[in-house]
């Protein structure tokens, strides 16, 4: 009966919630790809919201166009897409990694897991990185 | 009443979980496709001006890339709404991001489509 009540009772507010992100003392891997996770979301989230008003440079004819396009292929553009490629590998894998865990699909063996899905995304990320500076 | 209420808020949580899944999933497809058909495949990593136009100007592309707008936003807007409950607002305030979020949602939505029939008409 008690033990009804408390799971009823609503959780009392946390103190610094944002930094409990970062609490990775019990989980230290896992601990890390959650903060990780939550950080890259924001930070596509916000990429997202940037890459709409960019595109808004389209309506202002091929000039304005071709004013972004020499930007973009500056090596300090094209460094930020390195870091943006690395955001939306690391976002997936490892959304794809807690959407298993989550339906208890792949609960057994979930750290094994992650670190196959860092390898892959290292591997991926050199490529996508080469072909970003050869392109 | 307090037990029905809080079911309720389990249910809508667990659907608003699956649907960050499913969207998700979506987006691998959708975004993989939007990165090598805009990126990856294309001379120099950006389309010029007149490709640009005559990319949007295909009705499948445009479909998928209406497609692919309409997933990463909720995506985005579901992953923001779970970062900002972290910080345990109020139910008044919990609505009113509800709210923001589905008002941002569908204003960039529908900016997208605006501006791909905006390109539309000048190709």
């Amino acid at each position: 009966m008690e033990q009804t009540q408390t799971a009823s009772r609503p959780a009392p507010p946390r103190r610094r919630p944002l930094l409990a992100w970062f609490d990775v003392r019990r989980d230290r891997l896992g601990g890390w790809a959650f903060a990780l996770n939550r950080l890259t979301g924001l930070a596509l989230a916000f990429y997202l919201a940037l890459h709409l008003v960019v595109l808004s440079k389209l309506l202002g004819g091929q000039a304005g166009w071709d004013q972004f396009i020499a930007l973009a292929r500056t090596p300090l553009f094209l460094s930020m897409d390195v870091v943006l490629i690395f955001g939306i590998l690391f976002h997936g894998l490892n959304g794809i990694r807690l959407a298993l865990v989550g339906t208890g699909i792949g609960v057994p063996g979930q750290k094994s897991f992650l670190r196959v899905l860092i390898a892959l995304g290292v591997i991926a990320l050199v490529v996508a990185a080469w072909r970003v500076f050869a392109a | 009443m307090q037990n029905t209420l809080e079911s309720k808020t389990g249910q809508r949580a667990g659907a608003l979980w699956l649907a960050q899944v499913i969207s998700g999933a979506l987006l691998i497809l959708v975004l993989g496709l939007h990165m090598i058909a805009n990126h990856f495949v294309v001379q120099g990593g950006l389309r010029d001006f007149a490709d640009v136009l005559a990319y949007v100007s295909n009705p499948l592309i445009f479909l998928i890339e209406l497609v692919f707008l309409v997933v990463v936003t909720i995506h985005a807007a579901l992953g923001v709404r779970a970062v900002l409950y972290d910080l345990g607002p109020s139910r008044f305030v919990a609505r009113a991001i509800d709210w923001l979020l589905i008002i941002v949602g569908i204003g960039a939505v529908g900016y997208g489509v605006f501006l791909a029939l905006s390109l539309q008409a000048m190709a």
